[in-house]
Order: structure tokens, then C-alpha cells, then sequence
């Protein structure tokens, strides 16, 4: 019997609703942050679009929060996913 | 009947849209489009419907490319951009030039780092041209101040000719199958060798229907070692270039244009290389009605003194009526119109953003 893969709440910014027809958030299963976004691709590829460049990284001005942690002060890729984790996607701070 | 004269004008807030009757008297402004987001790149594809194309370089979110098929009434992403293949490793970072190709629905584009893609479906989907894309010099080429990018797509048949900076001037005699470059004459001044096969600062290229052969050349110039290197011309279809630099104030600056109607009639902004603002901060256009052996100070309604702006190499464009008019966009926000190809200068707005680009059209 395979381990049932944990299903992780992601938190869209309005900016990027029009990728996932409108929802503020969307549910994928992953066990760490390189997982979700490899689910992202395959479910919602427009918001991965934005998200990720087409190397795979996450853009450089966009923040993806596990929790309340920012993935780049974790593990980055390979940050570890729980049941009921909350990956929130922000846009990272600009102006003065 | 084509009877209004379009502008998109692409700044670093969003792209805006200004028509007026074709006596150009009075031009109505709509827009941001893409509003908060820098655009680098327009097209008024007047091919059948004219449909308008814009780049929209999004710090946040990635490169966009915008679509509108009511003269800029509004605009919506097309399906989606330019993207390098997921193994290439390279990941795109603006888009520079936005130009029709051969059929109906074909566009090309140039982007940062500097490949060249198309589209055959007026821009929903796009692959990767490789002749150039994938060029063995292409790992080669460097950065200059703007990024590496591709910035002129030149079309006259088979040929195709591209502008890269840093790289130089590209040719293909096959349609675009395959590239070499040929920048004989065109010179480097900030190498030891400024005379190299290829990685030259290329500016701007422009040509003109009725002369294929021939073709202009706003080069990084600037360089008192080196001098006139910044102006050229080729007779040859870009296989050699040679200066027409003489009699400018400066060779340097960033756009280059030709007369509509007149294939010896070309338009440059010569700017100080330090500041790469005006001389002696007085703005005036320079042209050439004899394919550039002579040149002339076009600045009737411009400002006299204390003017300190940059002209960027896509913010210039002339229409095409019979007496055409120059327009171009300036980086304090500032947008000019010369009336009778340059004569006389008046400023449409005063107030948008900093302009990277301008395209008009008459439709």
C-alpha cells in the first residue's frame, strides 16, 4: 500500500487568480517544495508559468512562504511539506 | 480607408496608446496598459485587421506578451510568450523587438539573452528559432549596459538581419534557417581590437524597401580612439559597413530611421557618450538627405538649453504620410513630434513615464 501524498494549501495572490479561474487558493500533494511545484505544472501550468521561470526556478522577485517561513531561508527545493502546510506565493516587497 | 495615425508608446509603467486624425492635431491618450509594468517592445502589425502587440517585462510574474485587436482600446496576454525549452538553461528576460514575418500571422521576437523566436499564430504560441538561438557564438556574446539583448529583426526576403548588443550584426541568406556574422567594418572601441568577427554593440539597424542592399547603422560610437564608428552605412547587404558618421556632433546614440519615401533620407539623435544626453543639453535630430555624406540640425521647437534626456534605441519612429513625422519618446516622460520629416518639433505630453519605445502607424 502506497503513503497517501499530503495535500498542501497553496495561497494565490490576486494578481494570479485569472491562472486557477479565480481561486484564492488551490490544493496539491507534495512531501517538499520541489514536488508542489512539479503538481503545480501539471495542474495549474499558467500559474507555474508565473511563478517559475522555464528553468524551473522560482522567480527572483517572487516569495513562496511555507508557513510563515520564506523557502529561500529553508531548504529552498527540497524544504519538507506536512499535511496541512500552508505555501503562501507573495510578490516580494518593492519601492522605497 | 486608413485615415488615423496610432501610436504605442512603451514606458516603464505600462504601454499607452495615442490616435489622432491624420492631420495629427490633436492626439488622445489612453492607457496603461499592463500598468505598473516596464514595455520594451511594440508592434502596430497592420497586416489585414491591425492588431497591436506589446511586451510587458514583469519584474514579479515574467515576460508577457500583450494583444489588442481594437486599436488599443484594451488589451489581453496572448496564450503565451517566448520561452526557452526547458533544457536550454537559459530563462528569458524581456523581450526586445516584436516584428511581423513572412506569412499573415507570423511574428518574430527578440529577447534578452539574446535568441530570436516566432510565432505563427499571431502569438499564442512561439518555438525557438535555433539558426540563431543556438548559434556557436551565442554563448559568447555579452551583455552591454541594457542586457544582452536582441533588439533589431530586419526582413527583405530570404534575408534576415538582426541587431545584437553585445553581439553584432547576424545575416541569413536562408530565411532565417541559418546565421553568420557580418560586421566587416563595424568597429568595437571597447575591445583591444575593435575590428573583431563578431560582439559588437550594435545600436540599431534600418533599412529601406527601395534600397534592399543598402542598410544604416547606429553602432556604439563615443570613442575618441576610434572615431566614427558610431554612424554606418553598408552598400552590400550588411557584408561591409563603412562610416557616415562625419559632420555629427557625436556617433554616439541609440535609434537610427529612414525617410519612408526616400531611401537617402535618414534621422539620428546624437547624444554625449558620458551622459548620453543631447550636446551641450540642447535636443536636436540630425538627417541626412544624401545617405548620410552630410547632415543637418533639425530642432526648430525643441528645448534651447537645460535639457538632459536620453532617446533609447526603439523610442523613435517616423509615420508614413506624405509628409511624415517624426516621433520620439524621451526618458523624462516627454513625447515629440516633428511635422514635415523633422522641421518643425512640438511635445504631444509632457508627463508619462520614462518611454523605452515607439511605433506609429497609419491606419
Amino acid at each position: 500500500m502506497t503513503e497517501r501524498v499530503p495535500s498542501i494549501t497553496v495561497l494565490v495572490p490576486g494578481l494570479l487568480r485569472d491562472c486557477c479561474a479565480g481561486r484564492p487558493e488551490v490544493d496539491l500533494h507534495a512531501t517538499n517544495m520541489r514536488e508542489l511545484l512539479l503538481d503545480m505544472e501539471r495542474n495549474y501550468p499558467r500559474l507555474h508559468r508565473n511563478i517559475c521561470d522555464e528553468t524551473g526556478a522560482v522567480r527572483r522577485h517572487v516569495n513562496l512562504f511555507v508557513n510563515t517561513h520564506n523557502m529561500r531561508d529553508c531548504e529552498g527545493m527540497e524544504t519538507p511539506l506536512a499535511p496541512g502546510d500552508t505555501v503562501t506565493v507573495l510578490p516580494a516587497v518593492s519601492g522605497g | 480607408m486608413a485615415n488615423r495615425v496610432v501610436l504605442c508608446i512603451g514606458t516603464k509603467k505600462g504601454l499607452f496608446v495615442a490616435e489622432a486624425p491624420k492631420a495629427r492635431r490633436r492626439f488622445t491618450l489612453r492607457g496603461p496598459f499592463g500598468e505598473g509594468v516596464s514595455v520594451y517592445s511594440a508592434l502596430i502589425d497592420t497586416r489585414g485587421t491591425p492588431q497591436l502587440y506589446a511586451s510587458s517585462c514583469n519584474a514579479y510574474w515574467g515576460m508577457k506578451v500583450l494583444r489588442s485587436t481594437d486599436l488599443g482600446k484594451k488589451f489581453k496576454e496572448t496564450k503565451s510568450a517566448p520561452a526557452f525549452p526547458k533544457d536550454d538553461g537559459r530563462a528569458l528576460a524581456n523581450i526586445w523587438s516584436i516584428e511581423a514575418g513572412k506569412d499573415k500571422k507570423e511574428l518574430l521576437c527578440g529577447v534578452e539573452p539574446a535568441a530570436l523566436f516566432r510565432s505563427r499564430d499571431g502569438g499564442d504560441s512561439w518555438e525557438m528559432v535555433p539558426g540563431i538561438s543556438n548559434h556557436a557564438h551565442a554563448r559568447q556574446w555579452h551583455p552591454g549596459n541594457g542586457g544582452l539583448c536582441m533588439h533589431t529583426i530586419l526582413r527583405d526576403g530570404n534575408r534576415v538581419h538582426l541587431g545584437i548588443s553585445t553581439g553584432g550584426h547576424y545575416l541569413s541568406e536562408d530565411g532565417g534557417e541559418t546565421f553568420t556574422a557580418a560586421n566587416k567594418g563595424i568597429g568595437a572601441g571597447f575591445l583591444p581590437n575593435p575590428y573583431v568577427e563578431f560582439g559588437q554593440c550594435v545600436h540599431k539597424i534600418a533599412r529601406h524597401p527601395d534600397a534592399p542592399d543598402r542598410l544604416y547603422m547606429q553602432n556604439h560610437g563615443g570613442f575618441p580612439e576610434h572615431p566614427g564608428v558610431g554612424v554606418l552605412r553598408s552598400d552590400d547587404n550588411g557584408h561591409t559597413w563603412t562610416s557616415i558618421s562625419k559632420g555629427l556632433p557625436s556617433d554616439f546614440g541609440f535609434p537610427i530611421l529612414v525617410h519612408p519615401q526616400d531611401a537617402d533620407t535618414i534621422y539620428v539623435v546624437p547624444l554625449t557618450p558620458m551622459t548620453r544626453t543631447c550636446p551641450d543639453s540642447s535636443p536636436a535630430v540630425w538627417r541626412s538627405e544624401n545617405g548620410g555624406s552630410s547632415w543637418k540640425r533639425l530642432a526648430k521647437g525643441l528645448p534651447k538649453k537645460d535639457s538632459y534626456f536620453t532617446v533609447l534605441r526603439d523610442a523613435m519612429d517616423i509615420d508614413e504620410l506624405g509628409s511624415p513625422s517624426l516621433y520620439f519618446g524621451t526618458t523624462t516622460g516627454q513625447l515629440w513630434m516633428g511635422r514635415e520629416g523633422g522641421e518643425q518639433w512640438e511635445c504631444l505630453f509632457d508627463s508619462l513615464p520614462p518611454i523605452n519605445c515607439v511605433k506609429v502607424a497609419v491606419v
